[in-house]
């Protein structure tokens, strides 16, 4: 005997309850956008600039956070946090304002060209300030105690807003291209299914993103996209499974086919789902601080995923084909009271 | 393809590309002086060996309006031949108003100002107002762009800076990235503008408010204050009264060394003039012996020694350096000044601990995630498992050996791209597997399901791949740094999976049970 999750033959109304699973979603994402409001879309530094400094105290002692913050006031940083990283001295400290560089606002005039009074560029004021990140080190060192900066990130609010704005492209191109690929591979009346599942994926677990306060960044937004593509794997599973039965059972009601569908792969929808599921479980519990907003969304994304192909994919095609049907009987109905 | 030949495609090319998997653990010079070993090799990223990332971008705004200024260079000579006066200049970001002082100048002006490719004049009432065209300011601003990059180049290429393996690379535009492996800051070379001038100091005070008290009436025409700081404590020492316009600057030196004084226990950077820039100097300290003369380095004094004799073709900048600092000022002298100031637009480094840490917890990540997908997929699925499992080997040592052949880099994102490949990789299997499931299910023969279960699931898992292949482009597309790094594997592990599953499982299926017919199916 095979060990089977599923038996053969299961059987179970996943169409009837589209109400409840829509409801159920719905209710997820309320949440989120009351969320947004009442937590704040938060932005790490990827998307809205600022820095973000990795630091660690070498000294003896407990380091005092507040002497931390105190040091982060003087060298003028703005909206600066403080987070101790573990057990240890470690301590993430995020900021945001400018970074002035030395010599950065001052004109060099071209060579050859011998500079004029008047039409010297602006700017002659002395910029002797030197990096804000150097000199907070510096003071950190001497204030605090002796250091090692293990990472620091740094985004100019330029970049900032270009990488926001190609993350956001690279999400609506992502679900453009996949909903050309289905609707060419598949007839375009199962592409809108398959595209309100994934913006279902993407809106949910940003959701749950938002509800526990997190951070969108570029590893989150790589996350996002991974769940895209990936969340799509079952919903394919599901929806070659339907065009396969309406091909076998033409007399059937659509219900019963979809139902049939759904059941038949709900082992292997749930089994690709959970081998995913492990490895990124590994990753969220070994492979550290660097990758873990990457690891969670993931998680998160792949279990939104595989409930979205069972009660979303499928219900929005039945809604979608009654609707259509229902369009066409009416307009035939119409057709007909035209004639009498 | 008969079984024997996939066999031997397979074999070859596992072999192949484990050769390349092997000599991705040894480092770069080990693999060129061992003879067994593979040339090319993966790379780590910068977030893995440690290393700084900078996103540079110049401000092509000061190179248009440099360009401005030397087109009112341009005209101002012009005028002075043709003995007009009185004609004022202004500007104004990106436009240059020139006004006659008498509207009879104003065709003088004009004849002054021929039409140039340049530039586009507009008539405003008497006065002239040009603006650079679209394509010349393209242009000034391309032009500047390629002198930044080359000076930055000679700067990293100085031997003493001692980072040669940084890369640096044109990005976009207007933007340059570098990377530098192994440094935990950004070197003070790429900081500095390094515009060098040379000013006699006409008065002194020990702050900037003094020194403006002593002038009353405002500055004399033509002058502005230049402060000396300390450099340990930033604070003003000295402020200097100089000449706006430069006597004597960089573009002259052709040389300059560190040099330690021991007289006065002090790092110094001597510098040679080339015969041009000896001459002007020579007669510049010939004529102001005596008096102090400001050294200043992008708007900053660092010394202002009193002139003793005349000084020709050497000369000496002392500021109370560091090693560090007089070697890194050197360097940025011999490379030359930066035509345009440039700014730090992304940073983000990671030290070499942290680096280290993470390909520990990476590796462990990847192993705990393998060892718990394969035993969950021989549990479930027996014998068929383990060739699942083995499949999933095969496909790993294709995708490292992949990615190394092409001699790509590796980053944390892209470990990360790894272990959601060893994931997703045996979805394939699964997909296979559960068919084969349903047709043993529907009364096959093992050896008819294994052929129906892989022929009906080649589309669904084409499918489902093709997709996650898309969402992966778009990634690389739009992905930046070490985040391309996870479209990189999770692209080459979608192929290598789909391989893996397609034509590795079935192998094993095909040898299972010698040549004999398949009676009993372990799934």
């Amino acid at each position: 005997m095979p060990f089977e999750i599923i038996k053969p033959g299961t059987k179970i109304d996943f169409l009837g309850k589209w109400k409840i699973a829509a409801a159920v979603s719905i209710v997820v994402l309320l949440i989120g956008a009351i969320g947004i409001p009442l937590r704040g879309f938060r932005m790490g530094v990827d998307f809205k600039g600022g820095t973000e400094m990795q630091v660690r105290f070498t000294g003896e002692g407990a380091v005092d956070e507040g002497a931390i913050r105190k040091v982060l006031g003087d060298v003028g940083a703005q909206n600066a946090s403080v987070v101790r990283v573990g057990e240890s001295n470690e301590f993430l400290l995020k900021f945001e304002g400018e970074r002035s560089l030395e010599g950065a606002a001052e004109p060099a005039p071209e060579a050859g060209a011998a500079p004029q009074a008047e039409a010297q560029p602006t700017g002659g004021e002395i910029t002797a300030k030197t990096d804000r990140i150097i000199q907070l080190e510096a003071a950190l060192a001497e204030r605090v105690g002796a250091l090692e900066v293990s990472r620091v990130e740094f985004v100019g609010p330029k970049v900032g807003a270009e990488l926001r704005n190609d993350g956001l492209k690279a999400i609506g191109i992502a679900c453009l291209l996949i909903l050309i690929y289905i609707a060419f591979r598949f007839t375009p009346r199962y592409a809108p299914g398959a595209v309100v599942a994934l913006v279902h994926d993407v809106l949910v677990t940003s959701a749950v993103w938002i509800v526990f306060g997190l951070e969108f960044d570029l590893r989150v937004l790589a996350a996002l996209l991974a769940v895209l593509g990936y969340s799509l794997n079952d919903t394919i599973i599901v929806y070659d499974r339907i065009r396969e039965n309406l091909a076998l059972h033409t007399k059937s009601d659509l219900v019963d086919v979809l139902n049939r569908s759904v059941n038949e792969t709900l082992s292997r929808t749930l089994l690709t789902s959970f081998t995913t599921l492990i490895a990124v479980l590994a990753l969220l519990a070994f492979g550290g601080e660097v990758v873990r907003p990457f690891a969670l969304a993931m998680v998160i994304g792949i279990v939104v995923g595989t409930y979205s192909s069972i009660y979303i994919a499928s219900p929005t095609l039945l809604l979608l084909e009654r609707w259509r049907t229902g369009a066409a009987a009416r307009d035939a109905g119409k057709a007909r009271a035209a004639k009498a | 393809m008969s079984l024997r030949a996939r066999i031997i495609a397979v074999a070859v090319a596992v072999l192949w590309l484990g050769w390349f998997v092997v000599g991705s653990f040894y480092d770069d010079a080990a693999r060129k002086a061992t003879w067994w070993l593979p040339d090319g090799g993966l790379r780590l990223g910068l977030d893995l060996q440690g290393g700084v990332h900078i996103v540079i971008g110049p401000d092509l705004v000061v190179a248009t309006e440099h360009e401005l200024s030397a087109i009112q260079d341009g005209i101002e000579r012009g005028l002075e031949r043709d003995k007009v006066t009185g004609v004022r200049f202004t500007r104004t970001g990106q436009e240059l108003r020139v006004q006659p002082a008498s509207p009879p100048d104003a065709a003088a002006v004009r004849k002054v100002i021929e039409d140039d490719s340049r530039f586009t004049v507009r008539e405003d009432g008497a006065d002239l107002v040009l603006h650079l065209t679209p394509e010349w300011a393209g242009e000034v601003r391309e032009r500047a762009m390629l002198q930044a990059l080359e000076v930055l180049r000679r700067r990293i290429d100085d031997p003493q800076t001692g980072i040669p393996e940084s890369v640096i690379t044109r990005q976009g535009r207007d933007r340059i990235l570098i990377e530098i492996p192994g440094v935990d800051r950004v070197p003070d070379i790429f900081r500095k503008t390094g515009f060098l001038e040379f000013k006699i100091v006409q008065d002194a005070a020990p702050s900037e408010e003094l020194l403006r008290a002593k002038h009353k009436d405002g500055l004399p025409p033509g002058s502005e204050i230049a402060v000396e700081k300390d450099r340990a404590t930033d604070r003003v020492i000295t402020a200097y009264l100089v000449p706006i316009d430069a006597d004597i600057n960089g573009d002259f030196l052709t040389d300059a060394q560190v040099q330690f004084d021991n007289r006065v226990n002090e790092w110094q950077v001597t510098f040679t003039w080339s015969a041009d820039g000896g001459q002007i100097f020579g007669e510049l300290t010939e004529k102001n012996i005596g008096q102090p003369l400001a050294i200043i380095l992008d708007d900053q004094v660092y010394s202002a020694p009193v002139i003793r004799d005349r000084i020709s073709r050497q000369g000496q900048i002392s500021g109370r350096f560091s090693s560090e600092e007089a070697r890194d000022l050197a360097v940025v002298l011999r490379a030359g000044a930066l035509p345009i100031p440039v700014q730090i637009e992304e940073e983000r480094t990671i030290g070499p601990a942290l680096g280290q840490d993470s390909i520990q917890r990476g590796i462990y990540a990847s192993l705990v995630g393998f060892v718990l997908v394969v035993a969950f997929t021989i549990g479930y699925y027996r014998m068929s498992g383990g060739y699942a499992s083995l499949a999933l080997l095969v496909n790993l040592v294709m995708l490292v050996g992949l990615m190394a052949l092409f001699e790509g880099t590796l980053t944390m994102p892209g470990i990360a791209g790894l272990v959601l490949t060893v994931g997703m990789a045996v979805d394939a299997n699964v997909i296979i597997f559960e068919r084969i499931r349903e047709e043993l299910r529907a009364g096959r023969t093992p050896r008819a399901a294994i052929a129906a279960g892989f022929q009906k699931a080649l589309w669904t898992i084409l499918d489902a791949n093709i997709t996650t292949l898309i969402t992966a482009l778009v990634l690389f597309e739009y992905g930046t740094g070490p985040i391309k790094g996870f479209a990189v594997t999770l692209s080459v592990g979608i192929l290598t999976s789909v391989f893996a599953a397609l034509v590795v499982t079935r192998i094993l299926y095909d040898l299972h049970p010698g040549n004999k017919p398949v009676t009993e199916l372990s799934i």
